[in-house]
């Protein structure tokens, strides 16, 4: 069976590959190292225990969202620029919030307020679904469509204003600790718990990701390419009403320009597929690179430069990694 | 019960006006190899996709072992056991070897993924059959192609399949893997796996099929039994016999040379192949799909670079670095896809004609559209294109109007050396005719036409010689007359009949 090993020269190329691969990773990790670093050194306060914990509680709704956005690149095309993207998460969330503290404020009990709030994002999620699986418009300008329709609501449930809410539940989750750890990173770690077993443990994974990875392999196989981008798209909304609670409680209130989270988020998204080794989106990935987006906000803010920059920087990390991860990866279907 | 695994019976399949299987029978043993065979559109890729119910048949019967199956669902057709090895590796680049194997198959524990069972199971079952050691945690992605095809079929076995039915297997592989896949066939057939075969590569199905169903225009054109039958008979029954007069016939009057390639190589495409098209000459040049043919025209006209070898244009050598230069010496391409690549399907009859000539007939840089009009109404005149006026756009003709149109387009910039690739491919039999007669035109005026078609028959009734290309690399020249289309199916699929007359 010598012939079916593969000649030498496949083995010497999957090599380059496979060095180059592990080059872009280390890359990133030592790029990461070294800007940490560089903060903790000349940031003043960067490494005190309350900055760092304030951090990570700001990228809570961050990492949150950007999960959303991760499960729909699993789901709808691991290639981010051909593939299914999720432009409406955040202002979804925006939705969402408005919805909970609209109906808190009406006199509605609160699980119901959050359920609501949930199903909200979920519909916004179907909607999503709809556009890309029923009407096959491409998923850049569908959830684009998407994300105005949710701000427009946003707008029209909250006229533009702060709408303001307070609860018990809401200053647990603003205020309460647990084992020394905050309410908020509690929420996180066992979101983050539950949705790598679904995409990493789980048959239901494996699924998602062939479907994200090669739609016409996975449909060859009898999977059901189109139910698998509907629950992308309705898990992303999951993520979103879920976040929009702890903007809320975060903030006190629903405030406008939730929206404004959409560049972090797909660029935390991104940044994450660069820790995996095929390079395609991953839980653990996306926790790396949202914290890293959240420290390099935070960072920027200590050195005193003005935060107009930071979505700039943002903007650059976006084009740096996908340049860098479609030059990492190999010509695919040849 | 029986020792049938498939049974199909009465299968018919219209689309439009078109019958495209009209009472087919397929019958599979268990423990067989069934050679599934036709010429291109005779209905193999047809009945497959009916089994694979991606296409619903009007009529006929459908079983799988002992069970009937009144609907086919692409999704269930696995649980029947059937499993379907398609042509383009079907497997996700970024998945790892186990998963891919296991895919929509997964071991599992409680509601989680057994990984560890699953990376063993893959491993094992790939030693066990094909006594062959690929990771199971290697991406996809970093196979070669015969691994990914060992993949594929490791899934198939991994679900249990009874069917198996491979398209076209060895397209993609090299001879050593060819004969490694064939020894992997003959066990499964030893476990009383039915394996459909479906190849052009008439020695490889005279070499791994037991049986063998030929096709023919939709129908069944016959049922051999392999090592009772040879090449040639199969071919004979596979090629069409009623030629009507569609072949309009022409006095070649040929001259000097005008386009010489010589020891022309692309890695992976051709190889050492030497050509010569003179002037008023239809030279054919026909192969199965993925020989090279395609690929050759591609150098010629600009849109590759051959890797080595020369390409010479009226005596001086040219190295074409991209179309627009092969359109300034005076080739001119007829794509296939006409619609991808021939004419802009928004655009008027008069823009499409004249888009390849607007900067010769400028003046000052300013387009003369006087000239223009002039010209392009005399074209469609003597091309008879079928349009009320020039500004008709090209989406509302038929086919062979478009066709027209492409070729109306280099008539405007007077080329001199015409390749036609495939111009006859899905336009009807009117269409055809008026297409054979504008090459005899050409030929007539003293234009070079290099043919490329994938019809054997218009190849051999069109063109004052034929040159055969299997898999890169030159096979066979004839003459007008000195072969038919039988024949020329049997070089062109690597067999090597009596009297084959190779290229020194």
């Amino acid at each position: 069976m010598s012939g079916v090993t593969g000649p030498a020269a496949a083995n010497s190329s999957m090599n380059r590959r496979a060095l180059a691969a592990l080059f872009v990773r280390l890359g990133a990790f030592a790029a990461i190292g070294i800007i940490l670093l560089y903060f903790a050194i000349y940031a003043r306060g960067f490494t005190s225990s309350y900055n760092l914990q304030n951090v990570v509680e700001q990228s809570v709704i961050l990492t949150m969202l950007a999960y959303g956005m991760t499960v729909v690149f699993i789901g709808t095309g691991t290639d981010v620029q051909q593939g299914g993207v999720d432009l409406s998460v955040a202002a979804n969330a925006g939705l969402a919030g408005a919805v909970f503290v609209t109906l808190l404020n009406l006199g509605l009990p609160e699980p119901l307020a959050i359920l609501a709030a949930i199903f909200s994002g979920m519909a916004m999620g179907l909607l999503n679904g709809i556009a890309v699986v029923l009407f096959r418009i491409i998923p850049l300008l569908a959830t684009l469509a998407v994300m105005n329709i949710a701000t427009g609501l946003e707008l029209t449930i909250t006229g533009n204003n702060v709408v303001g809410a307070s609860s018990e539940f809401l200053t647990m989750l603003q205020f309460g600790r647990f084992l020394g750890i905050s309410a908020l990173a509690w929420v996180l770690i066992v979101f983050t718990i539950f949705v790598t077993i679904l995409v990493h443990y789980s048959p239901f994974g494996v699924r998602l990701y062939a479907v994200g990875g090669f739609p016409e392999a996975a449909r060859a196989a009898g999977l059901n390419v189109g139910f698998n981008i509907y629950f992308s798209y309705i898990f992303s909304g999951l993520c979103a009403g879920i976040a929009a609670v702890l903007i809320v409680s975060r903030l006190s209130a629903s405030t406008l320009g939730t929206g404004l989270h959409l560049l972090p988020v797909l660029a935390a998204a991104l940044l994450g597929t660069v820790f995996s080794r095929r390079f395609v989106p991953t839980i653990g990935g996306t926790l790396i690179a949202s914290l890293f987006v959240g420290f390099l906000a935070n960072g920027f803010q200590l050195l005193g430069i003005s935060s107009y920059w930071v979505s700039g920087v943002q903007g650059a990390l976006i084009l740096l990694v996908v340049a860098l991860t479609s030059f990492a990866k190999p010509a695919e279907g040849g | 019960m029986s020792d049938v695994a498939i049974d199909m019976r009465g299968i018919s399949k219209q689309f439009g006006p078109v019958k495209a299987l009209d009472n087919v029978d397929l019958q599979v043993r268990k423990g067989s190899i069934h050679g599934l065979v036709g010429a291109n559109g005779a209905g193999k890729s047809t009945i497959i996709k009916v089994l694979a119910g991606i296409y619903k048949h009007d009529s006929g019967n459908v079983c799988v072992g002992d069970k009937t199956l009144d609907v086919i669902a692409p999704a269930s057709i696995e649980k029947d056991g059937v499993h379907f090895i398609h042509q383009d590796r079907l497997l996700v680049p970024t998945a790892t070897v186990a998963e891919a194997v296991f895919l929509n198959n997964e071991p599992r524990r409680g509601f989680l993924l057994d990984i560890k069972r699953m990376r063993k199971e893959a491993s094992d079952l790939i030693k066990k059959h094909f006594n062959l050691d690929i990771d199971a945690n290697a991406l996809i992605r970093d196979l070669s192609a015969a691994q990914q095809k060992i993949v594929q079929i490791t899934r198939a076995l991994a679900c249990n399949a009874r069917v198996l039915v491979l398209d076209e297997p060895t397209a993609a592989l090299v001879a050593a893997e060819v004969s490694s896949l064939f020894r992997v066939l003959r066990a499964l057939r030893d476990e009383n796996i039915a394996i459909i075969f479906i190849s052009h590569y008439m020695q490889e199905i005279m070499e791994i099929c037991d049986d063998v169903t030929i096709l023919r225009n939709g129908r069944n054109a016959g049922n051999v039994v392999a090592s009772d039958s040879s090449i040639e008979e199969i071919v004979s029954l596979m090629v069409n016999r009623d030629t009507s007069e569609m072949y309009p016939r022409r006095e070649a009057r040929i001259d000097e040379p005008v386009l010489e390639l010589k020891d022309a190589s692309r890695t992976g495409h051709f190889e050492g192949v030497n050509l010569t098209l003179h002037k008023g000459e239809v030279l054919g040049l026909t192969g199965l799909l993925g020989s090279g043919d395609k690929q050759l025209l591609k150098c010629i006209f600009g849109l590759d670079q051959p890797d080595s070898g020369t390409i010479a244009l009226n005596g001086g050598a040219v190295k074409f670095k991209a179309p627009g230069e092969a359109v300034d010496a005076g080739i001119a391409m007829i794509p296939e896809d006409r619609r991808a690549h021939g004419v802009a399907v928004d655009l008027s009859v008069s823009d499409n004609i004249s888009i390849a000539s607007t900067a010769r007939h400028a003046i000052r840089g300013f387009v003369n559209k006087i000239f223009e009009a002039k010209l392009v109404d005399g074209l469609i005149e003597e091309l008879g294109v079928k349009t009320p006026d020039r500004f008709l756009p090209v989406k509302n003709l038929s086919g062979g109007n478009q066709q027209k149109v492409v070729v109306a387009k280099w008539l405007s910039c007077d080329s001199s050396v015409y390749l036609l690739d495939d111009p006859t491919v899905a336009v009807d039999v009117g269409a055809k005719v008026e297409i054979y007669n504008l090459m005899n035109r050409l030929a007539g005026e003293g234009k070079a036409i290099l043919f490329v078609s994938s019809d054997l028959e218009e190849t051999v009734e069109m063109c004052d010689r034929i040159l055969v290309i299997y898999r890169g690399k030159i096979v066979g020249e004839y003459k007008r007359g000195e072969i038919n289309s039988d024949r020329l199916l049997a070089v062109a699929s690597g067999g090597a009949p009596s009297g084959l007359r190779e290229v020194s």
